[in-house]
């Protein structure tokens, strides 16, 4: 009776023992021990993500993640600020801030053989100064209902939202919103000029009769839901969000010149010079665009994925298949904006003058 | 129409006839109706200005209680009522609340500790350059926030490299910046009272042999309170509601509850931010019921009151 109770006693404490050795903190290499990395992002959903997906893989191995929440211009900023001594080890940066740190020496070499999911990515969206982390693809957004009750066709480019129908039902981004520059050059080029003459593109956005510049896509979705406007100028993730929240919209790529169909805006991730723990940086860089992570963050913040398994992956939702460009092949025509070639002063002054100020 | 002239209409009255006694009486009437008509005139201009100020407030409130689930939107009234929102609130939100309270509290008493003897000077010292020295003290409402902000955050880099204490990042960092912020409430307000002061109660206390400090104390602060009060109130809510300067001067652990709204709506839109903005609306409404009813708010902050509350 007591060798059973012994024994028993024995086999509890060995099982107790074993699921100890064997749990994810046990298993750990202990490989980032006291280290704590600091993450300059966007807060809300996008925050939590990465809390979700990323944060208790570095905690396994012995770390800690903290973040510097806000807009990467406002972390841009600091950067600034700080001359290059960042409060932080990675940050997010916008493709059209690409020529902003191309002028500075704030970013750290990233050394691409320690990336090894850049083998998930087109090569287009990594080189050595940083890591293509999330896309968005603009889009005309519609009420399908309501473009039906108006005996209206689908839009196909941004010109068809100039229609006596549509007055001050359209809401387009502001310039100095989100996804103001990309959309502002892709409306310019599609109504015939570049990106040195953006005059067509005002001109146009003029005769749209818009009813909002929006600063942040949420309002769209409050605005579909409240019947406000029947179409807007919004990264897919918005028209999603929409969607789901019970409004009948769709997405449409607009036709922007030739063979260019819809446009692509990214972000990217870069490490800083400053840092103290670039090994960290450049693992918690790895696992951003490994395929759990940008699993996550594609289907609970909206944004599209840079890993090609992962755009593969999003076609079994219907929704996500209805309202995204999956084919790599049309994938890789739409329009990204090379921001070298861009003055933004000039357009953010020219969109003020013409837009804000009539 | 003023009380004399109403007293003349009546008088007229007395003496007339009655063809004149009519007219009188016409008058009378209209002027009370005319009376009439401003009254209303003010109610209706009283209650559309509460619902201009409240009409957002109201919004929020209502909105939150709006279910929808994870893809729900700003629906106002809430097509399908719930208190879902209430239960999604993050922690991060009642922490980030904690810090703000915290330093908005400092923030108003360092002003006020800082405000009311630079307004006692620049009222009644002769210390020359008194005038750039006040230009000096309302400085920090000519400068955006934002530059503010980005002002410090340099300052703190150079002072961390003569010293070796960097205070970005930190709760002294933020404090710093938010008194700055604060004190010209509190100096507006204190210096606006001053000015009206009576200086001859303090004469009063002196020549009756009390001595300077006790007259300060027992005179002059009971007199300038309500202005003191007003100032530190005006400073909790700048310091409180501050977005542009905090976004620079935040770091993890120390993110102030309008930064980490803010953060949290810049990417998205969490509708859980609506369920703690009520709880904020109701939280103030209830430490302003409080205040209202054991100080007597109206009472301290009416400039030139007693001060001494109910």
């Amino acid at each position: 009776m007591v060798r059973h109770g012994i024994a028993r006693t024995l086999t509890v404490l060995s099982a107790l023992t074993a699921s100890i050795a064997l749990s994810p903190m046990a298993m750990a290499d202990g490989k980032f021990d006291g280290v704590t990395l600091r993450i300059a992002t966007w807060g809300g959903s996008n925050k939590a993500a990465i809390e979700q997906s990323i944060v208790p893989k570095f905690e396994a191995l012995g770390g800690k993640i903290e973040f510097v929440t806000g807009s990467p211009q406002a972390n841009f900023a600091k950067l600034i600020a700080a001359r290059g001594r960042a409060p932080f080890d990675v940050m997010e940066i916008l493709d059209a801030q690409l020529p902003d740190f191309a002028q500075t020496d704030y970013l750290a070499k990233i050394d691409l053989s320690k990336v090894p999911n850049t083998k998930y990515l087109e090569s287009w969206s990594y080189n050595e100064m940083g890591m293509a982390s999330w896309l968005t693809q603009e889009t005309i957004c519609y009420n399908t209902e309501k473009y039906a009750e108006l005996g209206l066709p689908a839009p196909t480019t941004y010109r068809d939202l100039v229609t006596p129908e549509l007055k001050g039902r359209i809401s387009i981004p502001d310039i100095t919103s989100g996804g103001g520059l990309a959309n502002f050059a892709a409306i310019s080029i599609a109504a015939g000029g570049d990106l040195k003459n953006v005059k067509p593109g005002i001109d146009l956005i003029q005769d749209m009769n818009v009813l909002k510049f929006w600063s942040r896509g949420g309002e769209t979705v409050t605005q579909f839901q409240t019947g406000d406007i029947y179409a807007a100028v919004v990264h897919a993730g918005w028209c999603v969000r929409a969607k789901n929240a019970g409004s009948p919209v769709q997405t449409v790529h607009p036709v922007i010149k030739d063979d260019i169909v819809g446009v692509q805006k990214y972000g990217r991730l870069g490490i800083m010079k400053s840092s103290k723990n670039y090994d960290a940086a450049l693992w918690y860089v790895n696992e951003f665009v490994g395929i759990d992570n940008q699993f996550t963050l594609a289907t609970q913040t909206g944004v599209f994925p840079t890993n090609k398994e992962v755009v593969a992956k999003l076609g079994s939702d219907p929704v996500l298949k209805q309202m995204l460009e999956l084919d790599p092949a049309k994938l890789g025509k739409q329009l990204r904006i090379d921001y070298s070639q861009v003055n933004i002063s000039d357009w953010v002054d020219q969109w003020t003058r013409a837009i804000v100020t009539n | 129409m003023s009380a004399r002239e109403d007293g003349l209409i009546a008088a007229d009255a007395v003496r007339a006839t009655p063809d004149t006694r009519a007219v009188a009486a016409g008058k009378a009437m209209r002027w009370r109706s005319r009376q009439a008509v401003n009254f209303w005139l003010k109610w209706v201009m009283v209650v559309l200005a509460y619902v201009f100020l409240h009409a957002p407030l109201i919004v929020v409130i209502g909105a939150s209680f709006n279910g929808g689930g994870e893809y729900a939107a700003i629906e106002f009234p809430p097509a399908s009522p719930s208190i879902e929102w209430y239960f999604e609130i993050p922690m991060q939100q009642f922490e980030a609340l904690g810090l703000s309270f915290a330093l908005a509290s400092l923030a108003s008493l360092s002003a006020v500790i800082i405000g009311v003897p630079a307004a006692l000077g620049l009222v009644r010292s002769n210390l020359p350059g008194k005038t750039l020295i006040g230009v000096v003290f309302r400085s920090p409402l000519q400068i955006p926030a934002v530059v503010s902000g980005i002002a410090f955050l340099q300052m703190y880099y150079l002072v961390g490299d003569a010293t070796g204490f960097f205070a970005q990042g930190s709760f002294i960092g933020l404090a710093i910046g938010h008194i700055f912020i604060a004190i010209p409430y509190v100096v507006g307000t204190v210096v606006a009272v001053l000015q009206r002061f009576d200086h001859r109660l303090e004469e009063a206390a002196l020549s009756l042999g009390a001595s300077p400090w006790r007259t300060f104390r027992r005179v002059t602060l009971p007199v300038i309170m309500p202005g003191v009060y007003a100032g530190a109130l005006y400073a909790f809510m700048v310091s409180f509601g501050d977005v542009p300067l905090s976004i620079f001067l935040t770091a993890p652990g120390y993110v102030t509850y309008p930064v980490e709204l803010f953060s949290a709506l810049e990417n998205d839109f969490d509708p859980s931010i609506l369920a703690s903005g009520t709880l904020v609306i109701l939280f103030c409404l209830v430490v302003m019921i409080v205040v209202q009813r054991v100080v007597g708010l109206d009472a301290l902050l009416k400039i030139g009151g007693t001060g001494k509350g109910r």
